[in-house]
């Protein structure tokens, strides 16, 4: 492909990644209040774990160390324990009267969306100025 | 200059009329002997005698080494533009001043060329 | 005898920054990229490019400028603001991003007037 836009592997794949974390936000808020999700167990909330990738293609001249994509690197369940909340009429309950919610926080998961739609932004940002500076570079020499 | 030392500089040459168009020839310099001219010229002051210059490279070793250079300067731009389409990873930037060095290069041996044509012409306009 | 026109200190001193520019802006490409990623520590152009070109342009040799290379290199001034090891801010990231495309403005305007003012002195017609 040819190299126009520069650093846009990078921007690529974080809009990528901020997008798969978008969603699995949204499918924990959607999911907060499911006693019930797979085999009487309550659903988990899903934590997205970013990591980065060293970038080999970007072995132009001019760089001594490559510019670094992310990458989501797995998409795990939270590890904490559901909420165990006192529910005697609830069908779900247990031989106590409680039933397992969501360990979901919701303040949580909208301050991660936030900051997952804040990141996306940012990667437009850079694209678009990329995009400003393939057309200037385009533009030297040029008589008006 | 006077037009003594002019004439003595005009010389045909095979590389240089190379670059003139077909059908053009210079004139053979026999017509234009020097001691003929001298014989022409009134008595005037002997011709200061030149400063010692290094080895004189004619005006045809000039403009073919011109033509070298702009032939190089457009290999360049086209290579590095090749790599830019191939993707070989030649940054943006310098395809593009690479391609415009080379073009105006090559726009400065067009008007060296003219100017040669010009002067040309206007040598052969002059009565003998 | 052509590489004399190419040879104004200005001119080569502006190509050079030109690449360090477009090198910047990768840096930063992926400092944004990694605005989330634990441990990411951030990248710029070496410091010691700004350096050395300043003492090659105080030198006057336009050879020594044109062989001076740009690198990147993670930012050992950068600190991180959080526990996740992380050295972007994204403030700073962005106004990093206005300054540089406005240098590469800079830089595209000084090399095409080189340009555009030689081709003036040879067809003595602008443009």
């Amino acid at each position: 492909m040819i190299n126009l836009l520069t650093g846009v592997n990078s921007t690529a794949s974080a809009l990528n990644a901020e997008r798969i974390r978008m969603e699995v936000v949204s499918q924990n808020i959607a999911n907060a209040n499911v006693s019930n999700y797979q085999d009487g167990q309550p659903y988990q909330r899903q934590v997205v774990r970013f990591e980065t990738m060293l970038n080999a293609q970007a072995g132009q001249s001019l760089t001594g160390l490559a510019p670094e994509t992310t990458q989501v690197a797995r998409v795990e369940k939270d590890a904490r324990p559901p909420r165990l909340i006192y529910d005697p009429d609830n069908p779900f309950s247990d031989a106590n009267g409680c039933v397992a919610v969501p360990n979901v926080n919701i303040h949580e998961e909208m301050v991660d969306l936030i900051t997952a739609s804040r990141a996306f932004e940012a990667n437009l940002a850079v694209v678009k100025s990329a995009r400003n500076l393939a057309l200037q570079t385009l533009a030297i020499g040029k008589r008006s | 200059m006077d037009a003594l030392s002019l004439f003595r500089m005009v010389r045909p040459d095979a590389a240089l009329s190379a670059y003139l168009p077909a059908g053009i020839q210079l004139p053979p310099s026999k017509t234009l002997a020097p001691k003929d001219l001298e014989q022409l010229q009134p008595a005037a002051a002997p011709l200061p005698s030149p400063v010692a210059r290094p080895a004189e490279t004619s005006f045809a070793d000039t403009l073919s080494r011109l033509v070298d250079e702009v032939g190089h300067k457009q290999q360049a731009g086209a290579a590095a533009v090749n790599g830019l389409l191939s993707g070989q990873n030649v940054p943006l930037h310098q395809a593009v001043i690479a391609m415009e060095e080379a073009s105006v290069s090559f726009q400065l041996m067009v008007e060296v060329r003219n100017k040669l044509l010009e002067s040309y012409q206007e040598l052969m306009r002059m009565q003998v | 005898m052509i590489d004399a026109l190419f040879n104004q200190p200005n001119y080569v001193a502006a190509k050079k920054l030109l690449d360090a520019t477009v090198l910047r802006h990768e840096a930063i490409a992926s400092n944004l990229a990694n605005l989330e990623t634990p441990n990411y520590k951030r990248l710029d152009v070496a410091p010691a490019f700004a350096t050395s070109l300043q003492q090659a342009m105080n030198s006057q040799d336009t050879q020594r400028v044109a062989g001076l290379k740009p690198q990147l290199a993670v930012d050992a001034a950068a600190t991180a603001a959080n526990r996740d090891g992380n050295t972007v801010q994204l403030e700073s990231e962005l106004m990093r991003l206005n300054q540089n495309s406005l240098e590469h403005t800079l830089e595209t305007q000084l090399i095409s007037g080189s340009l555009l003012r030689l081709r003036m002195a040879i067809t003595g017609r602008p443009a």
